[in-house]
Formats: C-alpha cells, structure tokens, sequence
C-alpha cells in the first residue's frame, strides 16, 4: 500500500517518549508528522532494549479511540444516566472551584478526598493542591502496593533496599511478582541474568509465566506468605546461614529477634503453607548460601491483609541478615535523591496545617502509612539523608475507610471526592460498598480517559491526556536517586489536558497563590526538577534528547560511612519506630484473614482457597478492556481451577460459574488447567465491560460488580493489616458453583452493600469507629531525655543524640552540627558552613565567608584582605608596603596591585595580570615569561633577558 | 546470497502476545487477520509436576512454498533472500495459496466484504527492511524477551547462524518437504 504514511518521509519527526501504560515505562519512539503520531517503536537505546508489549504497541490505537473522552462533561441527567452536556474546560473548573470552596467553607476542607490509582499522574501537583486547599485525605492503591512494605524496610534499615543489583547477584527471590505477565522488561533482564548463572527461586501459587522459568518454584498456600517469610528467617538464623559479621558490626536486637522466631520452625510452617519442610530450608540456603543475593519485591506482600506487613517486615530481616543491604550484587539502598529536586520537594507538605493532619481518615488505626507513622520516618530521614519521602503514596488517608466513611458520616462526612486515573469500583476493595460510596457522595468529579462506571456517577468529567500527549519523568515515587525521562509526542487532543495542568487550573480557581503554581506545562515543572543535576543543557526535553536515563555514580556500602539511616544507626532486628508507634518491634505471625486454620467454622461454607489481584496480559489493573485491539486476546474474564478439583464439581472448561465469598458473588468463566493446586480457585483482577449500555443497569453499571473480583475482597478493619492498612486480597475461602438456567444472570441483590462485609446482612452493622483491628495496641512509654536539650533542639532516644529542629542536623560532641547530606561541618549559631580548604565559615545564602570568629572576609581578586589592619598578618617582602585603608601589601608606584602572600605574586585585580614583586614585570603565559609593561623587554622566569 | 530466517527460543518465550498486537498495528490489521499467533496447550502434567510453553508462530517463508506455483496470477512469489510475499496489485483473492499452505499462516479473513480483496500475509516486515536495511521485521523488535531472532542464515557471523548450529533446533511439518525457515529451539527445562 503505497499510500501508508512512512516514517521515512519528508517531514516526519522523531520524538523519544515514553510508555506510560504501566509502571515499567519503556522507551518508545514516536514518529510524528503535522501534529500527529503516524507510527511508533520501542526504543533500543532505552533500558527496555526495543521491547513493547500489547499493551504498549497498541499506544496508537489508545489515542485515537472512538470512545476516549475528549471534552469537559458536566452531568445534566440523575447520576448514573450518562446524560452529560458538553462545557468549556475552564468553565467546568471554575464551577468545580466554587463548589469545593462552598464545601470547605460548611464543613472544613477534610470534607474533601481525592483517590488516585496507580502511576498515570505527577502526583505530586495533586498533593501540592490537598496541602495547599487544606485537606489531608488524599489516597490511592498505594496499600496494596509497596508502600506498607518500603515503610517496614524503612523502619528496619533506613530506607527500603528496592534497587536490585542483579548483574552482580547469585540468587534471586521473585515473590508473589509475575514480571512475565506484569514488566517485562524486566523479566527479559532475568532470563539473560539467567543464562549467566543466576538462581531464581520464584514463591507464587500460581505456576504463573515466570514461574515456569523457575530454578525453585515455591507453589504455597495462598496467603500464607507470612509463615513462609518466618520459616525462612527461623531456618537461616538456626541453621548459621547468615553473615555472622555483618550481624555483629551492624544489626541491633539480633538475640531478641532469634529468641523471638525460635517457634517458627519449617515443621511449623509446613501446614500452613502446603510446602514440604524440606522446600523451605532448600529455599533458604539457596538465597542465603548464594551471596550475594537479592529479593524482589512482589505486590502480594501488601495484599494479603492483616498478614501483610509481617512477610515484608520478615523479608527484610532475611536481606539484612544475610549481609546483602547496600552491597555489590544485593539490594541497594539509593536513598532520596540530593542534586534534584524530590517529588517531596515539590509537594508543599510545608502548607498542611498541623490540626488538619491530625484528621486524615484512617491514621488513628493504620499508623505506619499514615500522619503519625510518617511524621517519625520523614523526620528520622531527614536527620539521617537530609532529605525525605514524598507524602503522596507514603502519606495517606485509608482508601477504604474514606469510602466508608462517605456512607456512614464516621468519622465525619466526606461531601466530595475527586476520582483522578482512577476507576475505585473496579480497583478498590469490597467494590459493592464502594460503588454506593460514590452514588451517594454529594459531590463527585473525575478525570478520566474513558467513561468508566466511577466517571458514570460524577458529576465532571474532565478529559485526561494520554501517554503520548505529555511528557514524563519517571522518578519511582520520588523514592531514589535516579530519573528517566520522555517528552511530549503531541500537544493534547481535543479539549484533554494532563493531570498537572488539571490541578493547577484547580488550585488557581481554588484561589490558591500563582506563585505556588509556577509552571504552565509538565516541561516548566520538570526543568525545574532537573536543574540541579547541573548538566550543560537549558530545558527538559534537552535533558530527554542527549541523557534520557539519569543515575549518579553508584555508591554502596553507604552504610560503612555514617550507619545506617535508622534513629539507631544499626539495623533494627525489633524496630523503635514500630515500638513507638504501637506495633511489635518484630515480625510476628498472623494468619490470613480467613484460613482452615484461624477460622474452621467457615469451611464448610467455602471450602476452597481463593487469590486474587494477579495481573494478566494484555490488562493492567481495570485499563484496556475497551481495546478491541488487544481485547481479542483475552475476551472474557476466566478463573483458574486445577482439573482435579473442576471434575469433583463436573465444571468443564469454559463454563460459566459463581465464585462466592461471605461478601459477596461473582460470574466468571471456569479455565481449567493445573495452574493452580486443587482447592484452589485464582481470579483476574479489574473486569468491567466498556462494551454495554452505561445506564442500562444502575445497580451494576457497565457490569462493573458482575465479573469484579473486588466484590469478594475484604475491607473490614480486623481484615486490614494493622501497621500499613491494606486490606485482603488473597488467601480468602470461597466456594464455586456453575451457573444454571435458574440463577445466571446477576441480580440487584447481588449488589446489596454491607459494612463491615456480608452477604446475608446489607447496611450497616457495626461503624467504623466501632471496628477493632486485628491486633490491640501496645503501649509505648517514651524515654525521657538523658541529658539537657536546647531550645530549638529534639533528643532522639534511640541513639541519645540532639538534632536542631528546623535543619534535621545532628549537634556533634565537637560543638558542631553535621549536615547528613555531605558529613559537612555547620557552625550552630550562624548555619554558616565550616569551609576547611580555606578554614573558614561559608554562608551558603549570600556567598560571603566569614573567619572562624564569625568576622566577615574581605577579598580582592581572591585575594583575603584586612582594611583596617594595623600591621600585615605576615612578612612582607623587602620591596613592598603594607596599606593600613586597603588592608593588603603593595608595591609604591603600583598601588593598584594587590601581594598575595600564599603565591608569592602582585596582582591586578582589575586585568588579573600577575606581576613579580622585584621589577613589577608581568607574567605572560604566551611564552611562559616576564614581560616588562614599560619597555616591552621579555625576560625568562630567570630574568634573563630574552633577546628579540 | 542472503538467506533470511527467523529462530524461535521457546526457552525464552513468555506467551505474553506482544508480538502478535505489534504485528496487527504496524501492519494495520483488521480484527480477525493475524499473521503471527502464539500458540499454547497451556499448563500441563499433574500439580505441583507441571510445565507449560509457547509457540510463537508466522508463515514459515519455506524455502519450496506450496503457495507461490499455485497462485494464478504470479502475486505470490518469493524474493532471492527467501521472503515470501503478495504483490496486491496482482491478486484476486482466489484463495488458491490460502488452501495451499500447509501451515494456515495465509489470511482467512471471513470478514465481509473481504477487505481489500487480496491475500495478506507476513512478510518478514518487507516494508521496513526495504525502507531501512538491516532494521528488523517488527515482531522481532517488539519482543522484550528476545525470543524471535531474525537473521541471514548464509551469514556465519549471524546470531541465527550461530544458533541453528550450536543448539538443537526443530522445524514444523519438516517432512512435507517444503523447507520451513522457522527454527524453534525447544524448551526442554534447562536455562536459556
């Protein structure tokens, strides 16, 4: 077809940009001509070496769509009816503004949330928007995702060790992650790594993609994540697998730690997990006997409720146990970034009045991810990085309870919610509570790319650009030192504007201060960003074209240089932050919210062990669904079911069948293949169907809860990890049963919601604020202080030391403070910085030095002078003159000429002409001799004259 | 001379499909045409003892294809360096190749009408190679995992070359005679 545009023709651009479809941001190459992307390719020049996925390769398919949602849309009909008039952007914004500020004004600004989903965002604009309007009940998924795990590694050693080094590695855990299905770029690193010898032991009770490229496949109990990561950290301790040096020199608490797991024997855990003993002590010197090895982290540590935390706490005490924390080939700890700016640094954190922190929902319960849990590791990071983690995902209101508290006024009303890339019926759990959550809420806008059954029930709608409308900069949650970085293909289409510009529109008409919001467009903010990485470039996309990919020069084995970044010091084996905060020091075993062992009585019922959230391809979450394109591959929402269990239960292949928790049902179609163990049942996640009529049904619009796997999951307070909040996804009971012809159609009281979760009692039957959690707290007395502590200063128990308030500097036995950022001396009185090339101070603000009695340092030409001085500080050569008014030595006749007395030369301060003291003659570097200015005579440095 | 093939390491692939999706948007498939599918019986054998693997697939470019002396007006032909392509111009979509090719990898479109009206199949992305030499069929440049590795055969240097003849490879229908120029490298359990 030779009219098919080529990227070859006249005209056609090139742009670097990136994927933005998932979190592994693979390079793509866009091939733009008059505005419009005709073609792209993954980039071999990026890390991803050329590889997109489906999901990445049908980035054209994505803008274009019939079905994308293009202008601003205020709702005209009841909720729910799809009846929208299309408006102005900013009209729409303005209109919005009023509202949220007639909210705040009646009830307080907390009566205002906003939901997130996952990575599609700069989120650090929305957190600068919450903290500058005043609320602290932002949220996203980020409870199910990473955060509780990268707050317990935190607390354990500092800062969460998530930057693999493989290339060094010997041994690998991948632990409930399916790079295979999920990042691939990834998994194309594992295999080459694979080749080259390195074991890879995969824990998934799935014999998921990756796992059938295992060396060691650990196919356990769904859910019993935590007595596996207890058993391995029993076994390595008693059998003497860990490095015994590292313990001694850098782990606080080991002996209570190995008094505390001395029960949690692989005989103990063989039960709970399905595993034979013998597996887990095979796994366990595998990892702990290949050093140097690594973990990586998987997103069922933070799915499997209250038995949550304890695996990641567990996990980070085997890498650190093992020696394998910062070091070549282990996990590296990178720490925030020092020569850019965090997303911390732009989130305005410094706006949030401390009263509205205080009433973020959820942080009376699920402290570690929230205000109070926050407050003590921001603060420790800051006194022991110099810099902190971002508020946005580390720093949230418990998604969940919002919802609930939408329904409920406990703790007080929530009046308006604003949905941003995120769909909460279909990403959320107990999706039934939440989709009456936002049919009730007073007032709901969303920003969106498609008309999903969230944006359904709003009241705006604004349009989102896509991934190749808007640049990115990838920073990993503003977590680490490195950022890479694609530029915009093409302006936004239509009326769709990028989350950034959305939030300032938002705050502007908010009446917040345009000198709070600088920037017009995400290039402005990322330049800004940048900036101080100091390379010789003038603007972001530069940055993109000629770098791209930006790491520092790699430095491990920080530790060795000041401790580690705990409040100790050391490597915490029974964690004082966690103590402080009200939680066991050390991981303890709790079981999964439901399981034969905890709670028999529901056996009966649901006999079977139910997992959820796994990812499959071509689906990201509840994205792609409308994409014909990639829809083909995947039409229909399956369920695992090994063939042993489905013929106990005469279930064929491709059968329609209801899948039932205590919450309540779902209808999926029954994939029968061993993929699974028997008694075990596996679901997507995220299934709605784009391609039906919205309001046909409002009970289940888009057949949003029909196929929905978060229909069955918890969100019940006991359910939910006590220290992080994530709620229950996996390992829960279920039973399955095969539609028939009297009951296959979903019906209104599938839909029924309950709080806390069931089935058979809809409504509400205990409150929120009534719902114990799964563990009582524990007091914590706090040390008083051991010694006088000055005003402007805090006293830290943990290693009895005094750090001054406002900067986080540590106040050093020498009198000094110590800067963590460079291990610089500051002076205390001043914050001016101790300068030992020169010994002097150095106030970093104006540029002016001061002497070590705090005087200020005149210079000439770099030269120090003393105007003033009675007599030169030191002795003077024969020929020149002290100048008491000047301050410096000079040469009568040639009073312009300052003597430096370190170089022995007379300069000029207004040529920076060097003269030699004798005869006044210049340096002249063109021949490397003097040149007498009066008679243009040239002489060598020996003053013999150089003949012409 | 250049003898183009493709090597398909089963030990690497990961059935996540990307090259199929990246086959249908480069050459602006329509729904039902798809020229490379990956194939799987899916998770096999008794648990925990299970395995499973893929077959990627695409027409084979058999050295002797069945479906270039069928074709009636000389629109399926096959290049010097072993490509088999339809010139559309020439094509009247009488199916004689479809129903020739022994593999199903020729387009069966029952869409209708019939887009086009011509036979569509891989072409070892001829439009790219010939725009930029030496660049790669797309399915190939797509694939993070680097499980389809394209090359000239005729070259000993080449990666394919240095494959086929250091790892054991196996060929689909070998003994129908047509000379199929995809080499799979089987997944047999060991490391890739």
């Amino acid at each position: 077809m030779a009219d098919k545009p080529s990227i070859f023709d006249e005209g056609v651009e090139c742009v670097k940009s990136l994927c933005y479809f998932c979190h592994a941001n693979c390079g793509v190459l866009a091939y733009v001509k008059d505005g419009d992307v005709i073609k792209i390719e993954g980039d071999p020049n990026y890390s991803s070496q050329g590889g997109l996925c489906c999901r990445g390769t049908s980035a054209l398919l994505h803008v274009n769509h019939p079905a994308r949602i293009n202008h601003a849309l205020k709702r005209v009909g009841e909720k729910g009816e799809n009846k929208w008039e299309q408006i102005d952007y900013d009209q729409a914004i303005k209109e919005v503004a009023e509202r949220l500020n007639q909210i705040k004004a009646e009830s307080g600004a907390e009566a205002v949330a906003s939901a997130g989903g996952t990575t599609r965002t700069d989120d650090w604009a929305r957190r600068r928007f919450l903290n500058q309007f005043g609320t602290p009940n932002g949220f996203h998924n980020a409870l199910l995702c990473w955060i509780p795990t990268f707050m317990a590694e935190t607390c354990v050693a500092g800062w969460s060790p998530f930057e693999t080094d493989l290339g060094a590695a010997k041994s690998l855990i991948l632990w409930g992650m399916n790079p295979g299905a999920s990042t691939l770029g990834g998994m194309h690193g594992y295999t080459d790594l694979q080749k080259a010898g390195l074991t890879i032991i995969v824990v998934d009770p799935r014999y998921s993609e990756t796992a059938s490229k295992a060396d060691l496949w650990l196919p356990l109990r769904p859910g019993s994540d935590s007595a596996l990561a207890l058993a391995l950290l029993h076994t390595i301790i008693f059998e003497g697998l860990y490095d015994f040096q590292f313990v001694d020199k850098w782990c606080d608490g080991f002996d209570e730690l190995r008094d505390h797991v001395i029960d949690y024997s692989p005989e103990w855990a063989a039960p709970i997990t399905w595993l034979d003993p013998d597996q887990i002590r095979q796994a366990a010197r595998s990892y702990a006997m290949n050093k140097p090895g690594c973990i990586q982290w998987g997103c069922t540590w933070d799915q499997n409720g209250r038995a949550s935390t304890t695996a990641s706490h567990a996990l980070a005490l085997i890498r650190a146990i093992c020696g394998n924390l910062d070091v070549p080939g282990g996990d590296g700890m990178p720490g925030p970034a020092l020569n850019f700016l965090t997303d911390e640094e732009m989130e305005a954190n410094e706006c949030l009045p401390e009263e509205q922190k205080a009433k973020q929902i959820g942080s009376n319960k699920f402290k570690l991810t929230s205000w109070p849990g926050y407050q003590l590791i921001s603060d420790n990071a800051r006194r022991k990085w110099g810099k902190t983690l971002p508020s946005e995902w580390f720093c949230e209101a418990h998604g969940p309870s919002v919802f609930k508290a939408i329904l409920t006024g406990d703790p007080y009303q929530v009046r308006a919610l604003i949905c941003n890339a995120t769909n909460p019926v279909n990403s959320y759990g107990d999706a039934k509570m939440v989709l009456a959550a936002l049919k009730k809420v007073e007032f709901l806008v969303t920003v969106d790319y498609w008309m999903t059954p969230t944006a359904l029930q709003s009241d705006y709608v604004f349009p989102a650009a896509g991934a190749l409308e808007r640049p990115t900069i990838v920073t990993h949650y503003g977590a680490t030192d490195s950022l890479m970085g694609g530029r915009r293909a093409i302006q936004p289409k239509y009326d769709r504007h990028t989350d950034m510009v959305f939030w300032r529109k938002l705050g502007l008409a908010c009446g917040q201060d345009p000198a709070m919001w600088p920037w017009e467009t995400e290039e402005e903010a990322y330049w800004d960003i940048i900036q101080g990485i100091g390379l010789p470039i003038s603007s972001y996309n530069e940055f993109v074209d000629n770098v791209r990919m930006y790491y520092p020069p790699l430095h491990q084995m920080k530790y060795e240089n000041g401790g580690f970044w705990t409040p100790s010091g050391k490597v915490e084996c029974n964690s004082s932050i966690m103590r402080q905060l009200g939680y066991v020091g050390m991981p303890t075993y709790i079981g999964s919210p439901e399981n034969p062992i905890d709670t028999p009585e529901l056996l009966e019922e649901y006999p079977l062990v139910l997992t959820t959230g796994g990812g499959i391809m071509p689906y990201h979450h509840s994205e792609h669904f409308q994409m014909q394109g990639i829809r083909y591959i995947y039409p229909d929402p399956y369920f695992s079911i090994n063939p042993e269990t489905a013929s106990e239960m005469k279930i064929a292949q491709g059968d329609w069948c209801w899948i039932e928790t205590r919450r309540g049902r779902i209808k999926m179609r029954a994939g029968v293949e061993p993929v699974v163990a028997p008694g075990v049942i596996f679901c997507p996640r995220g299934w709605w169907f784009p391609e039906r009529d919205a309001a046909a049904d409002p009970d289940n619009p888009f057949g949003c809860l029909e196929s929905n796997v978060n229909v069955l999951t918890s969100v019940d307070d006991w359910d939910c990890d006590c220290m992080g909040g994530s709620w229950a996804n996996r390992g829960l009971l279920c039973k399955v049963y095969k539609c028939n012809d009297l009951d296959n159609a979903y019906k209104p009281e599938d839909a029924q919601w309950s709080i806390p979760g069931s089935a058979s009692e809809p409504g509400v039957t205990v409150m929120p604020s009534d719902q114990k959690l799964c563990r009582e707290p524990i007091p914590f007395e706090m040390p008083q202080p051991t010694k006088e502590v000055p005003e402007g200063f805090v006293w830290t128990w943990q290693d009895d030391q005094l750090y001054q308030e406002s900067t986080g500097f540590r106040l050093d036995e020498s009198g000094w403070l110590i800067d963590p950022k460079d291990k610089g001396y500051v002076d205390v009185y001043t914050g001016w910085r101790y300068d030992a090339n020169q010994d002097c101070l150095f106030d970093a603000a104006t540029g002016q030095k001061y002497t070590m009695d705090r005087e200020p340092i005149h210079e000439l030409a770099g030269i120090r002078i003393y105007p003033g001085q009675a007599e030169s500080g030191f002795e003077l050569p024969a020929n020149l003159v002290w100048d008491i008014e000047k301050g410096y030595a000079t040469k009568p006749g040639h009073e312009n000429l300052v003597y430096n007395p370190d170089s022995g030369w007379l300069v000029d301060p207004e040529t920076n002409v060097f003269y030699e003291v004798t005869n006044c003659w210049a340096y002249d570097p063109t021949f490397n001799g003097l040149l007498d200015m009066a008679t243009g005579k040239k002489y060598t440095m020996e003053y013999e004259e150089i003949a012409e | 001379m250049t003898r183009n093939v493709m090597v398909i390491d089963q030990r690497r692939c990961i059935g996540c499909q990307s090259c199929t999706v990246a086959c249908r948007t480069w050459n602006e498939l329509p729904l039902d045409i798809v020229y490379n599918p990956v194939m799987t019986d899916g998770v096999q054998g008794n648990w925990p003892n299970v395995h499973r693997n893929w077959l990627p697939t695409l027409c084979m470019h058999c050295e002797k294809p069945a479906c270039v002396p069928c074709c009636p007006t000389g629109a399926s032909q096959q290049d010097e360096d072993g490509t088999v392509w339809v010139d559309y111009a020439k094509c009247m979509a009488c199916l004689a190749c479809v129903n020739a090719c022994p593999y199903g990898m020729r387009d069966q479109s029952k869409l209708e009408p019939r887009l086009h009206r011509f036979v569509r199949k891989c072409t070892f992305c001829r439009d790219r190679r010939a725009e930029e030499p030496g660049s790669m069929p797309y399915c190939v440049q797509t694939c993070h995992q680097k499980a389809r590795i394209f090359g000239d055969l005729d070259d000993p240097e080449s990666e394919v070359s240095k494959l086929i003849n250091s790892v054991e490879t196996f060929r689909l229908l070998e003994d129908l005679g047509t000379g199929p120029q995809i080499y799979f490298i089987p997944d047999l359990g060991g490391k890739a």
